[in-house]
């Protein structure tokens, strides 16, 4: 039994509730109509050690029990919960992949490494990582000040127990120069069907390039938009304050997108009501009867709906199940539900069971 | 007159090596340097005296962090550096590379780190000796391996004199 509450460590498997303990659940979601989530994160480094590519198994082992000490004070109100992540079961692991609270890198690598993870596991330090630590905090809609304040708070932390490697000139030392400076990266998960729908994604393509900002798509670099989700992120971590990066994100660049994508939304009804209303119904057509759903497009119906529920064409459907959903249907959230070891034949009707039973 | 490890042919290069503070030589005849991979044309040495340095064979590849051993080469590889120390070693080169991805920052103003533990600092001396005496032993430098020792030792009291 540890001190968390959320948390029973028994066997090496972590029994958590992932349907409880959701950034989701939470009521205050700003801008939820377009913004899904707000993202922090800070990568630092221990001095005096080799970065974790060139660090020796002792290294490893060394640098995860100096960060452990984040861990020592029981009194604490925001407690972390320590996870080695060696001792930890496959299917926890992957879990934890799927909700971004570790990296797939480092959740598959095999030197000694480990995440401490918050309530409603939204915060988490990951410890050696592309770099010793990364700090990361995620909040639903458009929070990313709040989600700044988190990692900033952590980094305290982090810093009260060891010494990082910085420079007065270039900032963070980290593994990889792209990084340095703040070592902070902020990002926003943004659902822009409508800018899609009238082809006028080009426009936030041009706003990103104009302000230094990288888009990508749900699963972050290299990977495709699914359910017209995108993640939009500094690129740039040098020569600005954490403030200031945050607020490229969240004052300049996301106030005219999102004015775009509502207007946007505002001209189909107008415009092409005829299609939107067969569009999002018949993709709530496909959750409520279909009997086998793949992610893609199982996601894609979740990402339709949505737009159905903020343009008021669908009710009665409460848009924090869609947003939950967007993360519980992937497979291991699904395994935990149903036992480890289900099969893959048997995952896609599981997931539509599942999104029967959380939406109708 | 030398001649050539390998045969009786008079030795025209001679190869030194340092290992492990252990000196090895071998000399070669201009048949055997071929062979064992040296370059061994004609260097018209007017050419290189008269040649801009830009057109110079670069030696930069060859410098390595003191502490982690890493190369520019093995960086340009990766993307990845070595370690702290790597960021002055290889200062000149990283300027333009950081400049380039950080649309043209080149200096930090957000926060910086603001304390640091007498414990954290003990920890990190006491690493940054263990690799001196690593050195020193590796060398046959034993005195400079005694008081290194002893540093150690000093620091370690230190930490259980605070324990109690």
């Amino acid at each position: 039994m540890t001190k968390f509450a959320l948390f029973m460590m028994e066997k090496n498997t972590l029994h958590i509730d992932p349907e409880k303990n959701c950034p989701f659940n939470r009521d205050d979601s700003p801008f939820g109509d377009v913004v899904l989530s707000s993202r922090a994160r800070l990568a630092r480094n221990l001095e005096g050690f080799p970065f974790v590519h060139r660090s020796s198994t002792s290294d490893c082992e060394e640098v995860t029990s100096l960060v452990h000490r984040i861990c020592d004070n029981p009194e604490d109100k925001n407690a972390l919960e320590w996870i080695n992540l060696d001792e930890l079961d496959a299917l926890s692991t992957e879990l934890f992949v799927e909700r971004h609270l570790v990296s797939s890198d480092l959740a598959h690598a095999s030197h000694p490494r480990a995440v401490a993870v918050g309530a409603e596991l939204s915060r988490s330090v990951m410890v050696n990582e592309e770099d010793h630590i990364r700090i990361q905090s995620i909040r639903p809609g458009l929070q990313l000040e709040e989600a700044k304040n988190d990692v900033l708070s952590l980094d305290d932390r982090v810093e009260g127990v060891i010494a990082y490697a910085f420079d007065d000139q270039i900032g963070f030392l980290t593994a990889c120069p792209t990084n340095v400076g703040t070592g902070a990266r902020f990002s926003v998960m943004l659902h822009l069907p409508a800018l899609r729908i009238i082809k006028d994604l080009q426009r936030v393509r041009s706003a990103c390039e104009g302000m230094s900002l990288a888009i990508r798509g749900y699963q972050g670099e290299g990977s495709k938009a699914i359910a017209d989700l995108y993640q939009v992120s500094n690129q740039v971590t040098l020569g600005y304050t954490e403030e200031q990066l945050c607020s490229i994100i969240a004052d300049e660049f996301l106030p005219p997108v999102i004015s775009w994508e509502r207007e946007a939304r505002k001209t189909i009804v107008a415009n092409q009501f005829e299609e939107l209303d067969d569009q999002t119904h018949r993709s709530l057509g496909l959750l409520q009867s279909a009997r086998m759903l793949q992610l893609h497009e199982a996601m894609q119906c979740l990402g339709n709906v949505r737009l159905g529920i903020c343009t008021g064409l669908l009710e009665g459907i409460d848009i924090k199940a869609i947003n939950k959903l967007f993360i519980e249907i992937h497979p291991s959230h699904l395994r935990w539900k149903f036992g480890a070891e289900t099969p893959d034949t048997k995952i896609p009707t599981l997931r539509s069971a599942f999104i029967r039973e959380k939406l109708f | 007159m030398t001649k050539c490890d390998f045969c009786d042919d008079p030795a025209e290069f001679t190869d030194v090596q340092i290992k492990n503070g252990v000196h090895t030589t071998k000399n070669y005849c201009k048949l055997h340097a071929a062979e064992a991979g040296f370059s061994v044309a004609q260097v018209d040495l007017s050419v290189v005296l008269n040649m801009p340095s830009s057109k110079l064979p670069s030696t930069q590849n060859e410098l390595r962090c003191p502490d982690c051993g890493m190369s520019i080469a093995q960086y340009k590889e990766t993307s990845l550096l070595g370690c702290p120390t790597c960021y002055e070693t290889f200062a000149d080169q990283l300027k333009h590379i950081i400049a380039n991805v950080q649309d043209n920052h080149t200096q930090h103003i957000g926060r910086a780190p603001t304390s640091e533990s007498v414990d954290v600092s003990r920890h990190l001396e006491v690493r940054r000796l263990l690799k001196q005496l690593d050195k020193a032993v590796t060398q046959e430098k034993y005195e400079q391996a005694a008081d290194i020792r002893d540093k150690i030792r000093a620091l370690h009291d230190g930490e259980e004199h605070l324990a109690h």
